[in-house]
């Protein structure tokens, strides 16, 4: 063992813009999030309601459509929370994710499937699996991913 | 059924650790590929094809079977083939190997993962593996996901973060008998682990998997190969695989259905009964030590809920009735591509008897187990001949 090796390096950095196509179905999802609706698919065989919205039920392998969309109950029941508490570069942002977060999987009102998103507690001694949450909306919503930035834990007494 | 028989007849893996600053990456994939062909006493004109596999979106790289498959897997001339389906990535390789030579398209094949998570950032990549406008922008790599399974699991069991730490203790300390192991914590008590950083409630950062660099080569012969190249295979005697919705959240999986689905396929078409009994050695693909306790359940080596018991009576460790990870599992090393493909070897390491200070005595019959994707599980089990059990 001698002295350190001094590391070669090169260095460079990188900006990949992408744009994607979101489909018809999360087009009315985001013009309907700026009226502060959420809004899942149906499937017209099984009635299996999904959110997020998608165009085929895999379950019966068959096409859902704008149509049939409904609308979703802002309020869901907690099924399982975490506080994310480590460093990591946001993908969407290129910039580092805030932390820490409070995050949740939750079951909204009326959907068959479940959702995760961020939670505005970070002490995880603060949730209750089945506790009732709520989505915030942006006071002025843009029919964007971010119009719900977060969801909130409801207080008991508050039900 | 398949056509051919198929053994495991050569193994490479490289030494994992955090960085291999001293290597590129075909460099690296280089060294696992050589010890499997001096493993096998193969030349690279013998193989017949390659298969080779990672997560570029770690690496920040793109379409690399083609300036890594050639030279440094020895795919000139032949047919190279790039698999990548997150962390089942090292099974899906291990199990398209197998149809390939089954089915008698190639009389061998050369398997090999990968990944160098150092250079990049594994969960920046996995983020990006997911739908970009639904799950990645609250999506918090796979840590956060795995933290809400086992936040789940232990409310519904009553399992606890003490009986959660016995794995990692467990595993960390078979990785001291695993030369090839990264986390080399021969020492590691409870304490440690449960005095850790919360990294991810319930999850502190001795309950989860590193990030890891390396490689690992399989080769992959027939019947009539075989005999040429080896007295000591081990033969595939089935496969299995699940996956499931699109989404991760689609149903509540924190159980790992897909574990259940794919292992009681599997079990049927091999008659196994009894798991626990029929098989001599498990290497699992646990990424946190919650994972482990609940996935244990899931593949039938004990009832629901039942996972920390299992471990209490000792049945997982080295000297109990089902060893599970000798190797030190994936808490001991995680280089994602390679993860789950190192399972497989381990499996036929184990059957073959050549463990070292890892070997559990008389391995007839060993599983490995891959688990990646939107929550997918890929199973293999090896043993001393390629017969169904019953």
């Amino acid at each position: 063992m001698g002295k350190k090796e001094k590391e070669f390096q090169i260095k460079w950095k990188t900006d990949l813009p992408y744009r994607y196509s979101i489909g018809k179905l999360a087009v009315k999802y985001f013009e309907e999030l700026k009226n502060k609706k959420i809004m899942g698919s149906k499937c017209p065989k099984c009635d299996k309601r999904y959110m997020p919205p998608r165009a085929v039920c895999a379950n019966c392998f068959i096409e859902m459509t704008v149509e049939d969309m409904i609308e979703f109950s802002p309020k869901g029941t907690l099924v399982g929370f975490t506080v994310v508490n480590y460093p990591f570069i946001d993908p969407n942002t290129g910039g580092m994710r805030p932390f820490p977060y409070g995050y949740g999987i939750f079951k909204l009102d009326g959907a068959d499937t479940y959702m995760m998103h961020f939670v505005d507690e970070t002490d995880h001694t603060k949730f209750k699996i089945g506790q009732r949450v709520e989505a915030v909306f942006k006071e002025k919503t843009e029919g964007d991913i971010y119009d719900i930035p977060y969801f909130r834990l409801i207080k008991e007494e508050e039900e | 059924m398949p056509k051919h028989n198929v053994a495991v007849v050569g193994i490479g893996q490289t030494k994992f650790r955090s960085k291999r600053r001293d290597v590129n990456i075909p460099e690296m994939i280089y060294e696992a590929v050589k010890m499997a062909l001096d493993d096998a006493q193969m030349e690279p004109k013998d193989v017949d094809a390659i298969l080779i596999g990672n997560m570029d979106h770690f690496e920040g790289i793109n379409f690399s079977e083609m300036w890594c498959g050639i030279d440094a897997a020895p795919g000139y001339l032949k047919p190279v083939v790039k698999i990548a389906t997150g962390g089942t990535t090292g099974s899906s390789l291990g199990i398209c190997g197998y149809y390939n030579v089954a089915s008698g398209i190639y009389k061998n094949i050369l398997v090999v993962g990968w990944e160098k998570l150092n250079e990049g950032g594994a969960t920046t990549g996995i983020i990006t593996a997911f739908d970009p406008v639904w799950e990645r922008p609250s999506l918090a790599g796979a840590l956060g996901p795995l933290a809400l399974m086992a936040n789940i699991y232990a409310a519904r069991y009553g399992i606890t973060s003490e009986q959660a730490a016995k794995v990692t203790v467990k595993n960390r300390s078979n990785a001291a008998n695993n030369p090839f192991a990264h986390i080399q914590m021969p020492d590691i008590t409870l304490e440690d682990v449960m005095n850790s950083q919360m990294i991810s409630y319930p999850l502190r950062l001795h309950d989860c998997c590193p990030q890891s660099e390396g490689a690992c080569a399989v080769i992959y012969a027939n019947e009539e190969e075989t005999k040429k190249i080896t007295d000591n295979p081990a033969w595939f005697k089935g496969v299995s695989t699940a996956h499931y919705y699109t989404f991760g959240c689609d149903d509540l999986m924190f159980d790992l259905p897909t574990a259940a689905i794919a292992s009681k396929k599997i079990y049927k078409k091999l008659g196994i009964k009894d798991p626990v009994k029929d098989l001599d050695v498990a290497e699992i693909y646990e990424p946190t030590s919650w994972s482990e306790l609940s996935w244990t359940e899931s593949l039938g080596f004990c009832g629901k809920g039942e996972g920390g018991k299992l471990l209490d009576e000792g049945i997982t460790q080295m000297t109990g009735e089902l060893p599970v990870n000798p190797s030190g599992g994936v808490l001991s090393t995680n280089p994602i591509g390679a993860t789950a493909l190192v399972r497989f070897a381990e499996a036929a390491i184990q059957v073959m008897g050549r463990g070292g200070k890892r070997q559990i005595p008389d391995v007839e019959t060993a599983m490995g187990m891959g688990f990646g994707g939107s929550l997918w599980t890929e199973l293999a089990i090896l043993g001393k001949d390629p017969k169904p059990l019953r």
